[in-house]
């Protein structure tokens, strides 16, 4: 592992003199890699996963489960946070010095949120991949139909103008 | 951008207003008086007394009006698809299908490439018939 400000590249091109006459001759590329790897002295995983909650030490406030129904929580998550807000300017008003606790509250609504958020994410990749198979299903299907034709136009016209050599 | 993105701009623009409202309001209030033991506070000017009453109503006026959007762009979420299990089923099937669809596009594309291949040669002969027919001049 280089370590030096400005690293030359490495000398692998070396191996590759005789590529073009025998390509076999050649190292081949290094496999993907798997697990955790350091790049630039950070630690790296190829696993992305969502943390849960729990494991950032976050108390969740909407019900765990195989199936959260977003919407509900989502909805139910923004009331929360309204009347926490309403209750901090309540505080702030009548017992100035008892603000924390309420900023402590509003701040793990806000974690709650971002997290139901980004636990969607993996839903809209697998839609997005559902979307795109569809389209390719659909192009795939329109190129069928036009060879078909063309080669139905092309019979054709060659039928034809045997036709017309033969009347010749 | 998409729905989910939107809604996470509009999770960081409600806590900005809310931030932004506690922090304005702390910073411009006009002083009060707490006991009737301390005089009372010097008179601010009109004009600025007018302009701060309007801030509390527009600022939270602003926040609810960020909290509604927040439930508009919820009640917009796709979720059409009830499980992971569901989507993963569907992706299977449309996998099959596009590998059938394309072994087809497939086999009629090696036929029309044939095709083309038997009629370049029909016009390579037919041209070199028309070349030994035509007498020169």
């Amino acid at each position: 592992m280089a370590t030096a400000t400005y690293p030359p590249p490495p000398p692998y091109y070396r191996l590759y003199k005789n590529y073009l006459e025998d390509p076999k001759s050649a190292p081949e590329p290094p496999p993907p890699v798997e697990g955790t790897y350091v790049c630039f002295g950070a630690n790296y995983t190829t696993d992305d996963v969502l943390p849960s909650l729990e494991e950032q030490g976050v108390r969740q406030l909407y019900p765990k489960g195989p199936n959260v129904d977003y919407k509900k929580e989502l909805r139910s998550l923004n009331r929360e946070l309204q009347l926490h807000i309403l209750e901090l300017a309540d505080v702030l008003v009548q017992r100035p010095s008892q603000y924390a606790r309420r900023v402590e509250e509003i701040s793990l609504i806000f974690k709650n949120l971002h997290h139901l958020l980004n636990s969607l994410r993996p839903h809209q990749a697998r839609a997005t991949i559902i979307h795109i198979l569809e389209l390719q299903i659909q192009r795939r299907k329109q190129a069928v139909e036009d060879i078909k034709r063309r080669r139905e136009e092309a019979q054709r016209l060659l039928k034809e103008s045997l036709g017309t050599l033969d009347g010749q | 951008m998409d729905i989910i993105s939107q809604l996470q701009e509009q999770v960081n623009t409600i806590a900005s207003l809310a931030f932004n409202t506690f922090g304005t309001l702390q910073r411009d209030a006009p002083p009060v008086r707490l006991s009737p033991n301390y005089p009372e506070p010097p008179a601010v000017p009109a004009e600025d007394a007018a302009n701060f009453a309007e801030q509390p109503k527009l600022m939270s006026a602003a926040l609810v009006k960020a909290a509604k959007q927040f439930d508009a762009l919820v009640a917009a979420l796709p979720l059409s698809e009830g499980g992971e299990e569901a989507q993963l089923k569907r992706i299977a099937e449309l996998q099959a299908e596009n590998d059938s669809v394309g072994q087809e596009l497939q086999k009629q594309l090696e036929a029309a490439e044939k095709e083309l291949k038997q009629v370049q040669e029909l016009f390579n002969q037919a041209a070199d018939n028309c070349l030994n027919l035509k007498k020169p001049d």
